[in-house]
């Protein structure tokens, strides 16, 4: 039994107060759920996807559940990255919350107005660049697939910017091992795995897919092991990356599942959706199961896997 | 501030109400307010089955002596409502609420009349009890596919002085057709405004008859819910104006008038 357990963790260069984000696209833009869960409570919060203009998003209906997760197709609805830096960022900035802004584009030009109108912003800790949505025609997942194509967007973004870089990645990259070393090659920070696995869910009275789009992307406990094999494998590909691992966390026991697997830091989703507390839980069990365990410091699980 | 959380609540009754449906009093130890038109949402207490939480309207709200009792009406349609009818009384459950914008009775001007089809009767239930309770009038229509369907139909009298038109399809029980074919037929020159709740094709007809009859409708939409409190974006329905809002923080109820074209 340990009394006080040390929380904090590095992600590369940055330092976060816990290892417990919450995951962009289900925490909205940071305050909606102050009520429930500060911001300033977290490790950090990855905002929801942010692009240079407004985006309305996908026709409904978006979600489904399904066994142990659910399917999205939202599309990248979001106020745009503009109304984002006056009206929401000075909030977050004033609670003192560690903010990682998700940037999207669909194009390179894109994403570069994104992280450009914010580098003349304080309170950014860190960009995560979604390349992996699976929900949008142009730009995401084009760039997560192929290799070249995310090569040239992160040196272009790197030279734009000293603040940490994540790559998000897509599990339905079908090499995500050389899009994770372009990635890294061409300078980013570190890498989060993953996304959403692009699904189908279908309504069989009806014969028609259950979202409007007729694909999404399935996240939840569900999808849990596979990211967990995902991030293993990355982690022991490139074992001095950051990474930080997303993919069902529900509890804090799921958390030090990623740890062990080779993540500094992990990002709570689809568990918000069930209980807007959900990240500050996971931050007291984690808590609780290192004490328990007699684990003093969190650091001490990063990539701690027994594998044999 | 104070921090927001889910409150645990005990499964106190359950009356068998049709095939389909079921009315159940919920017993919330805290404090829980609601307007008619509001919603919880509700899931088990442990285990990730179902993962997500599912959104019900209100249908009352009273005092016992235990606490606060929260009516739902349900209709089983899936796995869990499908729990909630064999659960057994005294069980715990989740519940986060209320949530949402429900019907604006105090900016109602008189007189507004009430729709309600089939399982969407919970918030028009309430609407009626709460407008009977501050002696504003109103009239009530209340349509089911049959007899059979029609849901606490005593209730229903008792909140409306037995003032309620009952409808029915096969003319089993009240007038025969549609809820929004019977109040067209019914219509009266004083009705203001419609507050409705029921199947889609029910809220486009209610919407249609507000706009050749030039009163505002209020309607409390049935949208799939992951989180009920504005970050999942999966509820959202669209505006006039292209824009996608969530349905559990700027409705479930909405008017007509904001609405995309096709309502």
């Amino acid at each position: 039994m340990v009394t006080v357990v040390q929380l904090a963790t590095q992600v590369g260069s940055l330092t976060l107060r816990n290892p417990v984000l919450a995951a962009s696209g289900t925490f909205g833009y940071g305050l909606e759920l102050v009520d429930f869960c500060p911001p300033e409570a977290l490790g950090g919060v990855v905002t929801k996807g942010l692009s240079p203009r407004p985006r309305a998003g996908n026709p409904t209906p978006r979600i489904v559940e399904t066994p142990a997760g659910m399917i999205n197709s939202i599309g990248l609805q979001n106020i745009g990255v503009e109304a984002f830096c006056t009206q929401v960022l000075p909030a977050l900035r004033q609670r003192g919350a560690t903010v990682v802004v998700n940037v999207f584009g669909e194009t390179e030009e894109e994403y570069a107005t994104v992280v450009e109108r914010l580098e003349r912003e304080d309170g950014v800790a860190a960009y995560e660049l979604n390349v992996s949505c699976p929900n949008v025609g142009k730009g995401g997942m084009e760039f997560g697939h192929d290799p070249s194509s995310l090569d040239l967007l992160v040196r272009m973004l790197r030279r734009l910017t000293r603040r940490p870089l994540w790559v998000k990645l897509s599990p339905n990259a079908p090499h995500l091992l050389a899009v994770a070393e372009a990635a890294l090659a061409a300078g980013a920070d570190a890498l989060t795995l993953v996304n959403t696995f692009r699904a189908l869910a279908i309504d069989a009275k009806k014969r028609r897919p259950a979202v409007a789009t007729g694909f999404g992307g399935l996240s939840g406990p569900a999808i849990k092991p596979l990211a967990l094999r995902l991030v293993w494998e990355v982690h022991r590909a490139f074992p001095q990356a950051p990474l930080v691992g997303i993919g069902g966390v529900l509890t804090g026991e799921d958390a030090v599942e990623f740890l062990l697997a080779g993540a500094c830091a992990v990002q709570v989703g689809t568990a918000t959706f069930r209980n807007p507390a959900a990240c500050l839980e996971v931050v007291q069990q984690l808590q609780a199961f290192c004490q328990r365990e007699g684990v003093e410091d969190v650091r001490e699980l990063i990539g701690g896997l027994r594998w044999r | 501030m104070e921090r927001r959380s889910d409150q645990p609540v005990i499964l106190a009754s359950r009356q068998e109400l049709s095939p389909s449906c079921f009315a159940l009093e919920l017993l919330c130890p805290g404090p829980l307010t609601a307007t008619p038109g509001q919603f919880i949402m509700l899931g088990p207490t442990a285990g990730a089955d179902p993962l997500l939480r599912r959104p019900f309207s209100v249908a009352g709200v009273g005092e016992s002596p235990r606490g606060v009792l929260v009516q739902l009406l349900v209709k089983e349609v899936g796995k869990f409502t499908s729990l909630l009818r064999r659960l057994p009384i005294g069980s715990e459950l989740s519940l986060l609420g209320p949530l949402g914008q429900g019907f604006r009775l105090l900016e109602a001007p008189p007189r507004p009349v009430l729709v309600a089809g089939g399982i969407g009767l919970p918030p028009v239930l309430f609407a009626a009890r709460e407008l009977s309770q501050r002696g504003i009038p109103f009239d009530l229509f209340y349509g089911a596919a049959s007899s059979h369907e029609l849901l606490l139909p005593q209730e229903v009298k008792r909140a409306t002085n037995g003032l309620a038109v009952f409808c029915t399809d096969d003319g089993s029980f009240g007038e025969q057709g549609l809820v929004t074919e019977v109040l067209r037929r019914l219509w009266q020159k004083s009705y203001s405004r419609i507050l409705a709740c029921g199947p889609t094709p029910m809220l486009y007809a209610v919407a249609q008859l507000a706009r050749e009859r030039q009163v505002e409708a209020e309607l409390s939409l049935e949208e799939p819910m992951a989180c009920g409190v504005g970050v999942c974006l999966g509820c959202v329905v669209r505006l006039h104006d292209g824009s996608y809002v969530p349905s559990c923080q700027a409705g479930p109820v909405f008017l007509a008038s904001q609405l995309a074209e096709r309502w």
